[in-house]
């Protein structure tokens, strides 16, 4: 976030400022301006000049399936994870430290562990001979095995459970500063635990559920590895679209051309959180 | 015996091994201004929270007209409360948070409307439905808490040191609100403070908090003119304190011997003891004399001047026994010695025995 912002034009500085941002400004330049724009250029020029990339990208069914596909894993991948990480912040902050503590330390080292070990790990237990199914057919849930890999369910829970740290986290800041005094006043107020819940610490925690669901949406746009492992090659989604472009198919124009729309589209959305951000600031 | 408006029966909370409160036994009339009056950790909160239904008791009961609140959840028990730290919801406006209890009773919008504008009028900040908490002084917070906590006409208020956090000159002024809000709606107040002064200002009655029981209840008058306990008469006024010994007893006056061998006979006494038991002697020091000889009645001891305070209305006089106890004699404004007293002087105090009470050490 804080390299969006010195990238957006710098307001009331004077030019001390600009000299003090100036080793920043041209790492930025060396590793994100100029090889986005020569992505730009090569997504306009290769392989002739023209928006044709574009046209395609946006006009043939096989891409519009793509970028559903991603919208649509990331938009679900982030409701589950609110839906999860919300009760699990919540818990945490109101368990006794030592426990809090504990959970605490094992979700941070989760998100050190090796995101290949923890997808192939998911690819071992989401399988047709694998634990949840065993689990599933042994109590008799279901007499079938389900098919959770190569498909866009192994993604979508593949990438929840690698979401799920990146939503805790913001949830937490916010939860941790509600005085927990303010939900005892609700309740003596008369508000049931729905009523407070729905009423109180939703509305108090919505700063954090924003910029971890935008955080966890965006992230999910961009993701390769885990659909790649779990999604199979029928439900390709735009990182993995980008990559057979470069890679396997040598065609930087069109590469070039999606990971650009993903980047307006990333960025597009950055805006919109920092103008919501500093709307709420200007009221306090 | 009818049955008490709210009757505290037997309280007891521990807390791992911290007693929190101890046989708390208390009956509370309707409309009654009951203050918890105690050091911090004597357990006033948490009988506030008990009632509340924020802890459940290890032991006892609570009664509210001869039914036991504890099964009810919070939410259901109808009660008001302000507490210490500011609560009011930070994202509604001070009309909402007022209106807050009586949306989640799914009340009508002209009902609403109606209770806030008069809730808002009670604590005297009509006019503020807009406003948002955080644009607020912290008196004007406290009093839209207040609001919120009266809005749904709760049999009892419960506050939690609701002051606490003010400067002297606000806290007075709320307090005055305080009372005559009281006054208005006739609700049952129970009311947490570790302020005496704030205590005798607002109360009907006192209960003494220490270490988790009740040292003692009654209106300010009673705990000042006669404390039950040591501890009670060092938390109402400022008193001055005697050690000595006790030499006789008979009927409920003792005979006190000082450590330099002064004797003083029919003194009040507070609690058992037996000769040879220790003892002090406690001492109001607006009933204290300072003359310059011994009087002819009353009791009478020789001490040292040790400093003199000049406080306006009256001034202090600190003085030393022979055994070396300090004690402060107050002079109105207007006192023959004021002026002529000084550091050094070598005079007697005097009392009249009624005034002076003895409690022998546990
Ligand atoms: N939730 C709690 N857990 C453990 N001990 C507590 C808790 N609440 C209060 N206590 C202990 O109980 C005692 C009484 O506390 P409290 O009722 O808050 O006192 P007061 O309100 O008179 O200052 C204190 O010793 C305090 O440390
Ligand atoms: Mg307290």
């Amino acid at each position: 976030m804080s390299i969006i912002r010195l990238a957006l034009p710098n307001r009331g500085r004077g030019g001390s400022g600009l000299a003090l941002a100036m080793p920043a400004v041209l790492l930025l330049l060396a590793f994100f301006v100029i090889p986005v724009a020569m992505l730009l250029l090569r997504s306009i020029t290769e392989p002739e000049p023209g928006l044709q990339n574009y046209a395609a990208l946006v006009g043939s069914p096989t891409y519009a399936k793509v970028f559903l596909n991603t919208f649509f894993v990331a938009g679900i991948v982030t409701l589950i994870t609110v839906l999860i990480a919300f009760p699990v912040a919540w818990a945490l902050t109101i368990m006794p430290r030592p426990w809090a503590a504990v959970i605490f330390a094992i979700i941070i080292l989760s998100m050190w562990t090796n995101l290949l070990a923890r997808t192939y790990a998911w690819m071992v237990l989401l399988q047709q001979t694998g634990l949840i199914n065993r689990i599933l057919i042994s109590i008799g849930i279901i007499d079938q095995p389900l098919q959770l890999t190569n498909n866009l369910i192994g993604v979508t829970i593949g990438m929840v459970y690698i979401m799920l740290p990146f939503m805790i986290l913001p949830l937490l800041g916010v939860i941790r500063k509600i005085d927990p005094s303010i939900l005892q006043a609700a309740a003596l107020c008369g508000a049931t635990r729905w009523q407070a819940l729905t009423r109180v610490l939703l509305p108090l925690a919505t700063p954090g559920i924003a910029s971890g669901g935008l955080m966890v949406f965006v992230m999910s746009l961009g993701y390769f590895v885990t659909p790649s492992l779990l999604g199979g090659t029928a439900n390709m989604m735009l990182a993995e679209l980008i990559a057979q472009q470069v890679q396997s198919l040598v065609n930087w124009g069109m590469g070039g051309a999606a990971a650009f729309i993903l980047l307006v589209v990333t960025l597009g959305l950055y805006a919109v959180q920092l103008r919501f951000f500093e709307a709420r600031e200007g009221t306090r | 015996m009818t049955t008490p408006f709210l009757h505290i029966n037997g309280l007891r909370k521990v807390y791992g091994n911290v007693v929190a409160t101890d046989h708390v036994e208390l009956a509370i009339s309707k409309g009654e201004f009951m203050t918890f009056l105690g050091p911090s950790g004597s357990g006033k909160s948490t009988t506030l929270y008990i009632l509340a239904g924020f802890q459940d008791p290890t032991a006892g009961d609570i009664l509210l007209q001869g039914r036991s609140l504890l099964s009810t959840p919070s939410h259901k028990r109808n009660i008001g409360m302000v507490f210490q730290r500011y609560t009011l919801f930070p994202h509604l406006s001070v009309g909402e948070n007022v209106a807050f209890p009586l949306r989640v009773r799914r009340a009508g919008k002209d009902e609403i409307d109606r209770k806030v504008k008069k809730a808002l009028k009670l604590v005297r900040l009509d006019g503020f439905e807009d406003r948002m908490p955080a644009n607020m002084s912290g008196g004007q917070q406290q009093r839209v808490a207040l609001a919120r906590a009266l809005v749904y006409d709760p049999p009892v208020l419960l506050m939690d040191e609701p002051l606490s956090a003010l400067d002297k000159k606000l806290r007075e002024e709320i307090q005055f609100e305080i009372r005559r809000i009281h006054q208005e709606t006739g609700v049952t107040i129970l009311y947490v403070t570790h302020d005496q002064e704030e205590a005798l200002r607002l109360s009907d009655r006192i209960a003494i908090f220490n270490k988790g029981k009740i040292e003692q209840v009654g209106t300010g008058p009673e705990l000042y003119a006669n404390p039950a306990t040591h501890f009670v008469a060092d938390f109402i006024g400022d008193s001055a304190f005697l050690g000595g010994e006790l030499a006789a007893i008979a009927d409920d006056r003792a005979t006190l011997r000082f450590a330099d061998g002064e004797v003083l006979a029919g003194v009040p006494l507070h609690g058992t003891g037996t000769a040879g038991d220790k003892a002090e002697l406690m001492l109001r020091p607006e009933r204290i004399e300072l003359a310059a000889g011994p009087g002819r009645e009353g009791a009478t001891l020789p001490v040292v001047v040790e400093d003199v305070t000049f406080l306006g209305n009256n001034s202090t006089v600190t003085a030393r026994t022979g055994w070396g106890d300090a004690l402060t004699v107050r002079l109105n404004f207007g006192h023959p010695m004021i002026g002529s007293v000084a550091r050094g002087d070598r005079l007697h105090v005097q009392w009249q025995p009624k005034d002076a009470h003895v409690f022998v050490k546990p």
